[in-house]
């Protein structure tokens, strides 16, 4: 069965065509489910726990990249993650703006989404976490002042640019290669003098008192903080213009 | 000049790039090609290739299978089986090599001295046996 989560937002009058859009879609294909609105619970962990337990085969985030971000955060938390790392999917239907967490597993509007649940193709991925949220894509610092801890050394910046820490890119257009499959994370600072400094690591710490870490586009931590990657964590539906093999 | 099994463009893919504007403070240490155009600061190791760009500063000892030293290095050098050094190269230390090129114009102070044949295989060996253990 599937369980479908929708965000707050999307209660707003100009979503409400692509919702009855988006229904009638799943229901034609045979997708229905239980839906889930996310201002109507006040525990999503014990929400989305309860609903595994039920029996549930696949969460679905129905919203943008906060959306899939709260729901991961739950999921992995939950006390029934274990199963849910067996047993059950995680879905996206992306709506609005700001999806480049559905972009990267090729999935680029709603429609397609649909298509997507259907063929139910799953990835295993990585996941990384910093401090006590986790993110999909990457994590991003400001570079001047910043400070990274890698294992035996330290590397520090002085200039204005940024620092991604990526577990999977979001652009097809960047020329860095990511693996969500590799248990390990990579770090990129471009600064404004244009070069470029690139390494992949399992785990780093970092510190800038002056600029905070933004947590996959969606949350923002200050530091520092430890950032780790948690291997093969979620398995997730994935379309076949995924940024990744 | 250099040997055409070790250029500039077969580092296009390293699995580490220190930029320009970025310093590096510790023990560095990795399994792949090392591309350093920064500073870096205590000690550099490699089991594969090492490219030290002409704009960075080195103040450690280095160890690699191959490398070209196009920058400024204060401390000893090691590549076990290829080194070349370019004419942009200033190296304050002591130097051992399997093989070595020098460019016209690149500064030297301190020993040269050639890894001997023995010590090469005894030390491939040894790597190879590490990689079966693996």
């Amino acid at each position: 069965m599937h369980v479908y989560i929708y965000d707050e937002y999307l209660n707003k009058n100009k979503y409400n065509r692509a919702i009855n859009r988006l229904e009638i879609r799943l229901t034609d294909l045979g997708l229905n489910g239980k839906i889930i609105r996310l201002e109507a619970i006040k525990n999503i962990k014990s929400a989305i726990a309860n609903e595994i337990k039920l029996g549930s085969k696949t969460i679905v985030a129905v919203g943008n990249n906060q959306t899939v971000n709260r729901i991961i955060g739950a999921i992995i938390e939950a006390d029934s993650y274990g199963d849910f790392q067996q047993k059950t999917l995680l879905g996206i239907i992306p709506i609005g703006d700001d999806n480049s967490i559905a972009d990267s597993f090729g999935i680029k509007n709603a429609d397609d989404a649909c298509n997507i649940l259907l063929a139910r193709r799953v990835e295993k991925i990585d996941i990384g976490s910093a401090g006590e949220n986790y993110f999909l894509n990457q994590s991003t610092i400001e570079s001047q002042g910043t400070v990274l801890e890698i294992n035996n050394y330290t590397i520090e910046s002085q200039e204005r640019g940024k620092i991604s820490i990526i577990n999977l890119l979001s652009d097809k257009k960047e020329t860095v290669k990511s693996n969500p499959h590799d248990g390990r994370l990579e770090v990129l600072i471009r600064t404004r003098k244009k070069d470029q400094t690139f390494l992949t690591t399992k785990t780093l710490k970092i510190h800038n008192p002056n600029y905070k870490l933004i947590v996959d586009d969606v949350v923002e931590i200050d530091t520092p903080v430890e950032i780790n990657i948690r291997s093969g964590k979620l398995n997730v539906i994935v379309g076949k213009d995924r940024l990744f093999d | 000049m250099f040997s055409k099994d070790i250029k500039s463009e077969n580092f296009k893919d390293a699995e580490t790039i220190i930029g320009e504007s970025i310093k590096v403070k510790g023990n560095f240490q990795g399994q792949g090609n090392i591309v350093i155009e920064g500073f870096l600061e205590g000690s550099l190791k490699t089991e594969a290739n090492l490219l030290i760009g002409d704009q960075a500063k080195i103040v450690a000892n280095i160890e690699a299978k191959d490398a070209i030293v196009n920058g400024e290095v204060k401390g000893n050098i090691k590549a076990k089986s290829y080194l070349a050094i370019g004419k942009t190269a200033k190296i304050f230390g002591d130097i051992q090599y399997g093989e070595i090129s020098i460019e016209r114009g690149a500064i030297i102070n301190g020993q040269i001295l050639m890894i001997s044949e023995e010590h090469r295989r005894g030390e491939n060996k040894r790597q190879a046996e590490g990689e079966e253990e693996k």
